[in-house]
Order: structure tokens, then C-alpha cells, then sequence
């Protein structure tokens, strides 16, 4: 029977990833101009 | 049967688990957006008839609207995966946030933090593993609420459970009482900041410090004022670069004792542990330094950092259920609550002589 491995704690680390890139395109995206400019 | 377990496709495709966090991302978006509404209809409603009232930020609206709708109706399953995306948001908003920060002032304002943490880190530490004995408290969970209190809440228990092999209960405690203890937090604070005439920039430090999960030490540094959350957002980001370096030095502890593995690539472990948002808030604010962006494109820069802290003060109220809470036994709440008695003492004494000797 194939031994099942318990999920590797890496939830926090691609949640910082996806976050990070989430930030940086709409960074550049603002950069560009490709996005009007956000209102609070 | 475990290998057709196995073998078999994920239950749920990504366009479906993408479908599934809508509702809880509305949700996300209605309770932070009706706090916005309530602090603007206050605003105009007390300026047009001339009564005299402190303004109260949205974050408290929408932490407050979230915690009502949590512990009377619940929030029904189908909301839970977007409500959960509230730390996503943080993350996302802080990196953003680094562009309204020129690199010389995170350098200044972050090298005073760092300093602070350092002095304030071994102190906690020292202090809660004595409350831990006083308690009778298991010593992995003692390592665990210390963690928790002296760097950064959850992430540093969940970052810590694995490499010091804790158990899962004891996770569970250190993570309930630090919750419970960041709700609190989050009106205490900006009551004695107030009371102590704190300026923006010695409060917004303070809260960054002392209080110790992300989300709340945002939401506590934007209770007080809009420059004092940008400030907490920077002290906690200070905070939270030591994580790798803390667990590193339990998981040593603890594998000396033969109660868990030993690590083996301290770099690789380091590198593992290191919170990667801190990286892109450093090149956001590298970039607008350099003036690779517009003033108004900052400006649209801060303002996306502000909805996405909206959502996440919103998934703030929303996961904190206070009867869950309560089941978690007195003895870990009790240690915790004294140690973060503790810290936030300690802290406020750094933080009045930092802002007399080093001018803030």
C-alpha cells in the first residue's frame, strides 16, 4: 500500500507568492496606466 | 483503495475553487464597504448639524459588523473560503503600502523597530517561558504562545508547530488565546494611545510591536490614525522578517533534546520560514524611491492598498468566534494575557524612549 505523505506546510509560502504578484502586476498595470486611476 | 485516493483526480478544478470564494469574497467586500459607508454617514450627518464627535474609522465598523454577523447568525460554509482569503488581502495591501514609503525612511524607521524587537524578543520570551512554568503549562505549548506573542501571532505558530513537532491541540490553544487576545488588543490600544497623547508615528510603532498578529496590528494602527497604521504595518513587517530566525532557534532547541527533528540547511530553513511579502514591499518602495512612479500613480497605489485592507479588516470580525474562544480552557489564555501585558509594557517604555532619545 503506497505510504500517503501528510501535506507539506507550504500554504503560508504560496499564499505570500500569490500575493506578492497579485501586488506587483497591479503595480505595473498602474505604471502602464492600464488601469484609471483607484479612488478611496 | 489509498491508491485510487490517491491517483485521483483533485476533487474540485481550479475554476471551481476559484467559483467557490466568490460569495465569501462578496461578503468580504459588503461588511468592509458598509463600515466605509457608516464612517462617511457619520461624518456628514454630525458636520451638518454641528455636533462635535470623534471620527471612528471604518476599520472598527467593519471589524465590529463582522464580529456581530459571526456570533449571532454565523457565517454559513458556503462564505467560509473567500472570508478566508482575508490574509491574502493583508499580504497583497501591505506590499502595496510600500509605496508610500521612500527606502530611507523603512531603513530609519525600520532599523529603530529592529532594535526595539530585538530588546522586547528576548524579554518576552524569557518572561512568558517563566509564566509557562508558574502555569504548569505543557513546554512546547509555552514555546508556542511564546512565539506567537514575542513575533507574529498565528503565521509563527503555524511556521513553528511543524519544526519543533507540537501537537496539534497545542497549536489550536496558543493560536485561540493569541486571537483572543489580538480582539482585545484592537480596543485597548488606541484608548491608551489616546489617553497617552501619542503622536502618530510613536503609536503606529507601539502598535506594530505589541500587538501580535498582522491583521490586528494593522487594524490597531488604523483605529488610530491613517499615519499611524502605515507606521504599525512597517514595525510588524520588521517583526515578522525574524520569524525564520526565532523558530530556527527552537527547532535547534528542542531537536537537541530529541523532541524533534534536526534541521538540517539552516539557510534552506531560513529561506523557508521568511515571510516573501516583506521582499515585495521592499521593491515597491525601492521602485517609488527611484521615482519610477507618478505622484498620482502613488497615489493609486496607497488607495489599492487601502481596499485591500478593507476586505482583510472585514475577515478580521468575521472569523473571530468568541464561543470558540471561550472553549479553549482558561490556563493558555491566562498565561498568554499576562505576557501580553507584559509586552505591551514593555514595548510602550522602548517606544516613549525611542521617541525621546532616537526622535522618532
Amino acid at each position: 500500500m503506497p505510504e500517503v505523505k501528510p501535506a507539506a506546510p507550504r500554504r503560508s509560502i504560496s499564499l505570500d507568492v500569490y500575493a506578492v504578484s497579485l501586488a506587483l502586476i497591479l503595480a505595473l498595470l498602474v505604471r502602464l496606466n492600464l488601469i484609471p486611476p483607484v479612488k478611496w | 483503495m489509498a491508491t485510487s485516493a490517491i491517483s485521483a483526480p483533485r476533487p474540485t478544478s481550479l475554476s471551481r475553487q476559484f467559483v467557490a470564494l466568490i460569495p465569501g469574497l462578496l461578503l468580504l467586500a459588503a461588511v468592509g464597504y458598509a463600515g466605509k459607508l457608516i464612517e462617511q454617514s457619520i461624518a456628514i450627518y454630525t458636520k451638518s448639524h454641528h455636533i462635535t464627535f470623534p471620527n471612528i474609522e471604518y476599520v472598527l465598523w467593519a471589524i465590529v459588523i463582522g464580529l456581530v454577523i459571526a456570533n449571532t447568525v454565523g457565517v454559513p460554509r458556503i462564505f467560509a473560503p473567500g472570508v478566508a482569503t482575508y490574509e491574502f488581502w493583508l499580504k497583497a495591501g501591505i506590499v502595496l503600502l510600500g509605496s508610500r514609503f521612500l527606502l530611507g525612511d523603512v531603513l530609519h524607521l525600520g532599523g529603530i523597530s529592529l532594535l526595539l524587537v530585538a530588546v522586547a524578543l528576548t524579554l518576552s520570551l524569557t518572561f512568558m517561558h517563566l509564566l509557562g512554568r508558574i502555569f504548569k503549562l505543557k513546554p512546547k505549548l509555552t514555546s508556542l504562545l511564546a512565539i506567537g506573542s514575542a513575533i507574529c501571532g498565528v503565521s509563527a505558530i503555524i511556521a513553528a508547530k511543524p519544526s519543533i513537532d507540537a501537537d496539534d491541540e497545542d497549536a489550536s490553544y496558543a493560536i485561540a488565546a493569541i486571537l483572543a487576545l489580538g480582539a482585545i488588543s484592537l480596543f485597548t490600544f488606541p484608548l491608551i494611545g489616546h489617553s497617552l497623547h501619542f503622536s502618530d508615528k510613536a503609536y503606529g510603532l507601539w502598535a506594530g510591536l505589541a500587538v501580535d498578529n498582522t491583521a490586528e496590528a494593522t487594524a490597531a494602527g488604523a483605529l488610530y490614525s491613517d499615519a499611524a497604521g502605515k507606521v504599525a504595518v512597517l514595525a510588524k513587517t520588521t517583526r515578522n522578517a525574524l520569524i525564520g530566525f526565532v523558530v530556527l532557534a527552537y527547532a535547534i532547541y528542542w531537536a537537541s533534546r530529541g523532541q524533534a527533528q534536526a534541521v538540517g540547511n539552516k539557510a534552506e530553513f531560513l529561506w523557508r520560514k521568511f515571510p516573501k511579502f516583506v521582499l515585495g514591499f521592499l521593491l515597491i518602495s525601492l521602485l517609488a524611491t527611484l521615482g519610477f512612479f507618478s505622484k498620482p500613480q502613488l497615489a493609486s497605489l496607497a488607495n489599492l492598498s487601502r481596499w485591500a485592507f478593507l476586505l482583510t479588516f472585514a475577515g478580521v470580525g468575521l472569523r473571530t468566534n468568541l464561543r470558540e474562544l471561550g472553549k479553549q480552557g482558561w490556563r493558555p489564555f491566562a498565561v498568554g494575557a499576562i505576557g501580553e501585558v507584559f509586552i505591551a509594557l514593555v514595548t510602550l517604555g522602548l517606544v516613549y524612549g525611542a521617541d525621546k532619545f532616537l526622535h522618532l
